[in-house]
């Protein structure tokens, strides 16, 4: 290994602007013993992190270092209180996610569901730095397969493909594809993705553009890149490609690993897609994870003004029924093998393998309705609880959901009173407007997040 | 099987659906049988380990309401000691049949029977599984969870969207959902609910022989199903409730932007508020949806089928005439 390295310690002083900074970070950590060592991938971020206006998370402008700003905030936010607990830290996060549901429109909004995403890997030399650790390479490949995962957990009936941006060119990873397996595997093999070269932002602007010029017009076209260097070389003009990418309805969405660059925030804000540079390990994930629930169609003006819900259409879907491993064996239409189980096409009893997929005899549409129950719960969300203030009148004693007592009164009141938090009830006590139930704190974050239905009769 | 197991059981507590079950032509159970074989049943699952727990929920017409363990015991109920029975059992037993007695007065007599609230009971298990999967003390080690809906009651295509939500956050929390179908039509979310989370879906052939078919299939935990042959479900319908009607379809007609399910083609979504083109909707009323699948392309139905688009195929997608021979087609290919 010692000559790979040296090589690529060359590589470091010839194209990437953080060696400067990998250098002073030992420095850092001997003159403040204090700080984890886990500080150190967001403080050489942070050298470059300077250049920025204006970023996602970091507010304080006036701060020397604005990395020193944003670790400090991490734990100035947990403070212990008197007693020593960290209590009413845990209990400010968790006002300040009651607040941002409360926020969120509770009407229904319209939602691209039959999503399209090219997945877009910078697989060019400034990958193989290692301000996230291990190295940007394989954080990007770690968390692009649990994006993978989650992504098709909650867009059955999307699709995704690969592009990686190596040595100046696009390379395709992997074809649009419906299925985590086939879009996992391509990207399995490290050896096959090793990073080299330049990226060409315009040359993986083009290829994906191409790829999804065919689909039909009521699907979301979206671009994801994850942008590891501060150069790109391409071939023409980058702002052409760009127009034809709007033309074309494509959102494109970016998560920069290493600097605020202008060409990437005007794409992104001119598409309609959000653009975030990565401050650390967990917010990396962060930026990505946030594309995984559909976009909004906040094109509501716009939609009107291309005639309204130009792209929407009336498809015909068939449900399936599931065959059991101890029906008789018969071929399949779409591989004409011979196997028991499968799905039957309810119109023309054909057997095919897997669903979602097009019958291969009458050509209809063949998804199994849980696919498309997996998204109902964007379009009917739970309205927020209220939380109960005071203690007026009868209280129930238990929680309507899981029917466990309520935490006891006094002791509540006292410790809460102090820092109430707004949106927080101080007895712990959540009620739904629907049907005036109580709910105990954990329950309500239960039903918000994962359940989507409340529990209470109707 | 070193982890305790958690039990929350779901008993469909309709009255008209029991008093139908009751006087079936073949093979009637009663409430009080059923209710009898049931609490051996519950017993059974509480002896085979300490540290086991249980939750007996009742799904009763729009209501649901928790049997066991419950707040609020009368001291008229509350049971005598008895020297000839395990104390444990009988508390779950009288605490279980006394409140089903009160929720059965509190009834009355309404001139017609609101659908059971099964929706809410199996919200309210799970809710209950979310406390004990997440314990406050991280040295209790959470249990392994199931559910085992008890249903005599149809499908309520009413209640599709929040149960296939349930499904999904069953499936989060790791938990089983089992159903003993013991009267009625098959349920066809309730098949689903069993197959998307692992569980199994029984149907009762023989209702007297209840307590055995629980035994045999649902007093193991799920982890040690593997190694038994539990029955196993015949086929699965993935069948849907649609929006407008709340009929269970088989093909229809759905949003492209919210996926939203119709019966029949409509001009609007009503969920989203999509207007839909009015050529789309003059095609598929026209039943030609080949042509709508593929996109575009009038002239590949009409060359595919020779059958006249307009009039024999307007009265439903269905039976579709020219469906069999490409069918034929294929297989020999």
């Amino acid at each position: 290994m010692p000559p790979r390295r040296i090589h690529k310690d060359g590589e470091y002083m010839d194209v990437d602007s953080d060696s400067d900074v990998s250098l002073n970070l030992d420095d850092d950590e001997y003159t403040r013993p204090g700080r984890a060592p886990k500080a150190s991938g967001s403080k050489s971020k942070g050298k470059q992190a300077k250049k920025r206006t204006d970023k996602v998370k970091n507010k304080a402008k006036d701060a020397a270092y604005s990395w020193e700003e944003s670790y400090t905030r991490s734990w100035d936010a947990v403070q212990e209180d008197e007693a020593g607990s960290l209590q009413s830290a845990v209990q400010q996060l968790i006002a300040r996610g009651r607040r941002r549901r409360l926020l969120a429109p509770t009407a229904a909004i319209r939602r691209a569901i039959i999503r399209h995403v090219i997945i877009v890997l910078d697989l060019s030399a400034s990958m193989t730095d290692r301000d996230l650790r291990p190295t940007r390479f394989d954080l990007m490949l770690e968390y692009t397969r649990e994006f993978i995962v989650e992504w098709f957990d909650q867009n059955p009936l999307g699709q995704i493909g690969i592009v990686g941006m190596r040595a100046g060119l696009a390379e395709r990873i992997v074809d649009m594809s419906g299925s985590p397996q086939d879009v996992l595997k391509a990207i399995s093999e490290r050896h096959k993705l090793e990073p080299a070269g330049d990226p060409s932002l315009q040359n993986a602007l083009e290829l994906s553009r191409a790829s999804m010029t065919h689909l039909p017009a009521h699907s979301s076209r979206e671009v994801l890149m994850i942008f590891g260097s501060i150069t790109t070389v391409d071939p023409g003009n980058i702002h052409d490609t760009l127009t034809a990418c709007l033309d074309d309805k494509i959102r494109i969405s970016i998560v920069a690993l290493a600097a605020d660059m202008k060409i990437c925030r005007d794409m992104c804000e001119k598409s309609g897609g959000t653009f975030g540079v990565a401050l650390n390990e967990g917010h990396f994930k962060d930026l990505m994870f946030e594309l995984v629930p559909p976009p909004a169609q906040r094109a509501a003006a716009k939609a009107a003004a291309a005639g309204a819900g130009a792209g929407a259409d009336l498809l015909l879907m068939a449900f399936p029924i599931r065959l059991p491993e101890s029906s008789p064996p018969t071929m399949c239409v779409c591989h004409s093998e011979l196997k028991s189980e499968g799905f039957l096409c309810p119109r023309c009893y054909a057997r095919v393998c897997d669903v979602p997929t097009d019958c291969d005899v009458c050509g209809i549409m063949i998804v199994s309705s849980p696919h498309l129950a997996r998204s109902y719960h964007h379009l009917f969300p739970v309205k927020p609880y209220q939380p109960v203030m005071e203690s007026s009148g009868a209280l129930a004693k238990t929680c309507h959901g899981c029917s466990l007592g309520f935490q006891d009164k006094e002791a509540a009141t006292a410790s809460a009173k102090a820092q109430t938090a707004e949106g927080v009830s101080p007895l712990g006590r959540y009620r739904c407007p629907e049907c005036h139930n109580d709910f105990c704190n954990e329950c309500d974050i239960f039903v918000h997040d994962v359940l989507h239905v409340c529990p209470g009769d109707r | 099987m070193d982890r305790p197991s958690h039990l929350a059981l779901i008993l469909d507590l309709s009255p008209t659906q029991w008093h139908l079950c009751a006087h079936a032509p073949a093979h009637p159970l009663s409430l009080r049988d059923f209710l009898a074989q049931t609490l051996a049943f519950v017993n059974s699952h509480l002896a085979a380990k300490h540290e086991n727990s249980l939750v007996v929920l009742g799904a009763l017409p729009g209501k649901s309401a928790v049997f066991y363990p419950s707040e609020d015991v009368k001291p008229r109920s509350r049971p005598i000691a008895d020297a000839n029975t395990y104390q444990p059992f009988r508390t779950v037993d009288s605490a279980v049949m006394s409140r089903i007695m009160d929720e059965f007065d509190a009834l009355g007599l309404p001139a017609e029977e609101e659908p059971t609230a099964l929706v809410g009971a199996i919200t309210k298990a799970l809710c209950l599984i979310n406390r004990l999967a997440h314990p406050a003390s991280s040295d209790l080690t959470p249990p392994e969870t199931r559910v085992l809906i008890v249903s005599v009651s149809p499908d309520l295509s009413t209640s599709y969207i929040p149960l296939m939500n349930s499904i999904f956050s069953a499936q989060k929390l790791k938990t089983a959902i089992d159903v003993c179908k013991i009267f009625g039509p098959d349920a066809v979310f309730l098949q689903q609910a069993a197959h998307l989370t692992g569980g199994s879906y029984v149907y009762l052939e023989q209702r007297e022989a209840l307590l055995q078919y629980l035994v045999m299939s649902f007093l193991p935990a799920p982890s040690l199903r593997s190694v038994l042959s539990v029955p196993t479900q015949e086929k699965i319908d993935f069948r849907a409730a649609c929006f407008c009607h709340k009929n269970i379809i088989d093909v229809g007609y759905v949003c492209s932007v919210c996926l939203s399910i119709f019966c029949t083609p409509v001009p609007v979504c009503s969920t989203c508020r999509t207007k839909f083109p009015i050529s789309t909707i003059r095609r598929l009323k026209a039943s030609v949806p080949s042509s709508l699948v593929n996109g575009s392309a009038p002239a590949t139905p009409r060359s595919s089928s020779p059958a006249p688009i307009p009039s024999p195929l307007r009265n439903g997608t269905d039976n579709a005439p020219i469906r069999p021979t490409p069918l034929r087609q294929s297989s020999h290919t």
